[in-house]
């Protein structure tokens, strides 16, 4: 007999059973911790690398830097490691919604070491999404070891979240909120106390190994109605960038998906792309927080056109990075246009209105970056929280909220979806927790077939069709023919309600000229939101299940609606 | 409910030997093949608590705009009408995700990995993977297409081989091919093998089904193995262990299969004789 090894099985122990909190809070302590220390990893290795490579940068081949990297990441990723291209965030989001959060084991790593590689070199990106997919996967495998359910699994896969944005922004109520506005999109309490408790764990690890330090600190700042005023105007400038960037990103996929190269080879035109630029413009290079500090301490040097310049620039860099197959997040890039935008639009109302008594640029540029992080996530909270703690600046509460949600609502009237969300919508795989869709995802078709079906014969007379009919309790009958067992078509009672009194009809009509040859039809690999919408369409309250010509069984409407209330039912259950 | 057999199709010879095999059972035991013509060199298949990524070598990309003819012709040719089966869904752009709703599916040893290169005679990892993860038994094939005889279960007393001896006993049901037993029996007495065929209710069956019981008190297992009939589907349960400990301790399924040229069934820990 096979051994059950029982603390592989936590979840099984009577003490678990009854409420499995404390055990999901226990292992998303781990989960936190794990994710936490990939984090530090991440940022140790790109801090190496960075200084590493700095004596490189004024040499004339420095251009080279970039293309190299994101060549070398792309090899990796593609050959060693056999990862899809992706930005891992969307991967993310589509386990959790289709799959309980499985997740491969190799992406705890792999994008780590991927994303290094290319923004070590130089390329325009961030380290945050490939930390979110490894502490998204650490949870899923963690998970997986302890044969957890998929709805824990879930919550694991969001304490690997939190604790990986917590760790690598020393943010842990941002990694919280992020995971439920993002990755989770729903807010429960069963989900919400582990995956604060995972976050707490993944800062902590971070403060214990690299300090309890704000990211970028500011000096204060003394906000007025005038302020508040300009940021409805900095709210839309950011919605705007917002907008460019997400189409920027994919209009750049688009393209370099028609050249027809190597991976690689496209990684490494992108990265040389990006080297030139950065030839120009340096602020573009890689992760770009050096820049960042030097605004919200209002010691950036360069012009209102620079400012503008340098905004387009890592535009235009980040999606030669992304776009063309280097690896990397969006989290970093739009704080850089975020805070570039800010200081751009700062300048610009101190040239138009001199005498305005605006506060101190470097808070124009924290709000860039709140504006920009919740247009293109559309996720005003992430933006808000995230701004908070990476600046410390609490004074700014209001501007910020006002530019977040107005970016997040003027984003959301041009592009219906976040930038993570886009791809998924538009394959029909962006599945959220109580949603039709995502119920009904969860229903296979065998789930709601009806077998006691009574098959009747083509050459059946209708005399003996009425005799079976008085049997049934069904308003339905395949037509299957004898010999061959294939399916033919189906006789519905409506089909034969005009012969009912006409019984001179009953010796002479046989049941396949009554039936209908060509009814639409399921098959095992059917979603049922498709079945439903193809019962609304045609007015029909059940269709015969038919695989390799042959029928299997019908799939009624009030069967998957009574199937659909249990779904949801389990589902609203486990959210308290 | 219909049996369905899933295939992943290489337009090579090689792959056309397996291919014949994945019908030849599938007209065996009457079940549908679903074919999958890879586009892309990895697909990821999502099962209860695992997700396993099948990394195929570049000979699974030969020729894709013949091997659907190809397989069409070999499937018209075994009297077994083809499914050809799209991704259910993608992960990420390059990286397909494969249905894993079905009774059986079709695995060489080693799907890609680098064990093949090393370590040939080895089940390589990710074929460990999907038998231990999966619900549905695995048919490993022979290197060259034969047809099958008889079913010869490896029946050690395991849950796992009363799991195999189930399904030995449903294909032996369902094809009216003869069902033999295979038993290691080392110092156990055959009157132990009978009590738990007794305990799991499957001893009438047994004496009814199975035409013969070469049971071993003595030998070597692999020299025992000579018994198998050259052209008998072996039917086995596997623990789903990883191929270190595989290698390390050994195992049942690591010796048969490294020893018998024979088609092999196998069914994980996770098969539920049920589900089918």
């Amino acid at each position: 007999m096979r051994k059950t090894i029982f603390w592989r099985y936590p979840a099984r122990l009577s003490f678990f059973r009854m409420d499995d909190r404390l055990l999901l809070i226990s292992i998303g302590v781990i989960v936190g911790l794990f994710s936490g220390l990939a984090a530090v990893g991440l940022n140790r290795s790109l801090i190496f690398m960075l200084e590493g490579l700095y004596h490189l940068r004024h040499l004339w081949w420095a251009f080279l830097l970039p293309a190299a990297g994101a060549m070398a990441s792309s090899i990796f990723l593609e050959k060693i490691m056999k990862e899809g291209a992706g930005h891992g965030i969307p991967e993310v989001i589509y386990s959790v919604s289709r799959y309980g959060g499985l997740l491969r084991f190799r992406s705890s790593f792999s994008r780590l070491i991927s994303s290094c590689l290319t923004i070590g070199s130089g390329g325009s990106a961030g380290p945050e999404a490939p930390v979110v997919m490894s502490g998204a996967a650490i949870g899923s495998t963690i998970a997986r070891f302890f044969y957890l359910n998929d709805r824990q699994r879930t919550t694991l896969v969001g304490c690997g979240t939190a604790g990986a944005i917590a760790g690598i922004f020393n943010a842990p109520l941002t990694g919280l909120i992020f995971t439920m506005e993002i990755i989770l999109g729903e807010w429960s309490m069963v989900n919400i106390i582990p995956i604060a408790v995972a976050a707490v764990a993944g800062a902590e690890i971070s403060r214990i190994l690299q300090g309890n330090s704000i990211a970028f600190e500011s000096s204060g700042f003394h906000i007025t109605g005038v302020d508040l005023f300009a940021s409805l105007g900095l709210a839309v400038v950011a919605a705007f960038a917002s907008i460019l960037l997400t189409r920027g990103l994919r209009r750049m996929h688009g393209v370099s998906v028609k050249v027809k190269v190597p991976m690689w080879v496209k990684a490494a035109i992108g990265g040389a792309a990006v080297g030139v630029l950065g030839f120009f413009v340096p602020e573009v290079l890689g992760e770009g927080y050096h820049s960042i500090h030097d605004m919200i301490q209002g010691v950036f040097k360069g012009g209102i056109g620079i400012a503008a310049l340098a905004f387009f620039a890592k535009i235009f860099a980040t999606s030669l990075t992304l776009g063309w197959g280097g690896s990397g997040g969006i989290f970093a890039p739009c704080l850089v246009i975020g805070s570039f935008a800010g200081l751009a639009f700062h300048r610009v109302l101190a040239f138009g209105f001199p005498g305005t008594p605006l506060v101190n640029e470097g808070c124009f540029a924290l709000l860039g970056m709140a504006g920009l992080i919740s247009g293109i996530l559309q996720a005003p909270l992430t933006g808000i929280f995230l701004i908070l703690e990476i600046t410390g600046s609490y004074e700014v509460m209001l501007p910020l909220i006002i530019v977040s949600v107005i970016s997040t609502t003027v984003t959301h009237y041009f592009e219906s979806d976040s930038f993570y969300h886009k791809d998924l919508r538009e394959r029909g795989e962006l599945l959220r927790p109580g949603t039709d869709s995502r119920v009904l995802a969860d229903i296979g078709i065998r789930e709601v077939i009806e077998t006691d079906c009574i098959t009747v014969p083509p050459h059946m007379l209708l005399r003996e069709f009425f005799h079976l009919l008085k049997q049934s309790t069904r308003n339905y009958f395949p037509v299957e023919d004898p010999e061959t067992g294939q399916f033919l078509g189906i006789v519905e009672l409506g089909d034969v309600r005009s012969y009912i009194f006409n019984t001179v009809m009953y010796d002479t009509v046989f049941v396949e000229q009554i039936m209908n040859s060509n009814p639409d039809i399921i098959h095992y690999d059917d979603n049922l939101a498709d079945v439903l919408e193809t019962m609304d369409a045609r007015g029909c309250f059940s269709m015969p299940v038919v695989s390799n010509n042959r029928f299997v069984g019908m799939v009624s409407k009030a069967t998957l609606l009574d199937k659909y209330r249990d779904e949801l039912n389990v589902q609203t259950s486990q959210a308290f | 409910m219909e049996t369905t057999f899933f295939h992943v199709f290489r337009n090579t010879p090689p792959g056309r030997e397996i291919f014949m095999q994945s019908l030849y059972f599938c007209k065996q035991t009457r079940a549908s093949i679903k074919i999958y013509i890879p586009e892309f060199t990895k697909f990821l298949m999502y099962f209860d608590n695992d997700v396993v990524q099948v990394d195929l070598d570049e000979s699974y990309l030969t020729q894709p705009a013949t091997a659907r003819s190809h397989a069409m012709a070999l499937a018209v040719q075994a009297g077994v009408e083809p499914f050809f089966i799209p991704p259910m869904n993608f992960t990420a752009l390059t990286l397909p995700d494969i249905s894993v709703d079905f009774d059986f599916m079709c695995c060489p040893r080693c799907i890609s990995d680098f064990s093949s290169k090393f370590s040939l005679g080895h089940i390589g990892p990710r074929v460990r993977r999907i038998v231990n993860a999966a619900r549905f038994p695995v048919l490993i094939p022979s290197s060259q297409f034969k047809e099958w005889k008889s079913i010869m279960v490896f029946f050690g007393g395991s849950a796992n081989a009363v799991n195999a001896l189930n399904l030995g006993l449903y294909l032996s049901r369902t094809t009216g091919v003869p069902l033999d037993l295979f038993t290691q029996a080392g110092e156990l007495s055959r009157s132990h093998f009978i009590d738990i065929l007794k305990e799991h209710d499957l001893d009438e069956e047994v004496e009814a089904s199975a035409r013969e019981w070469h049971f071993f008190e003595k030998g070597k297992f692999e020299y025992n193995l000579f018994e198998v009939p050259h052209n008998a589907l072996a039917v086995l349960g596997a623990y789903g262990h990883g191929l270190v400990k595989e290698m390390l301790f050994r195992s049942t399924m690591e010796m048969v299969q490294s020893t018998l040229t024979n088609p092999l069934l196998i069914a994980g820990p996770n098969y539920a004789v049920g589900s089918r």
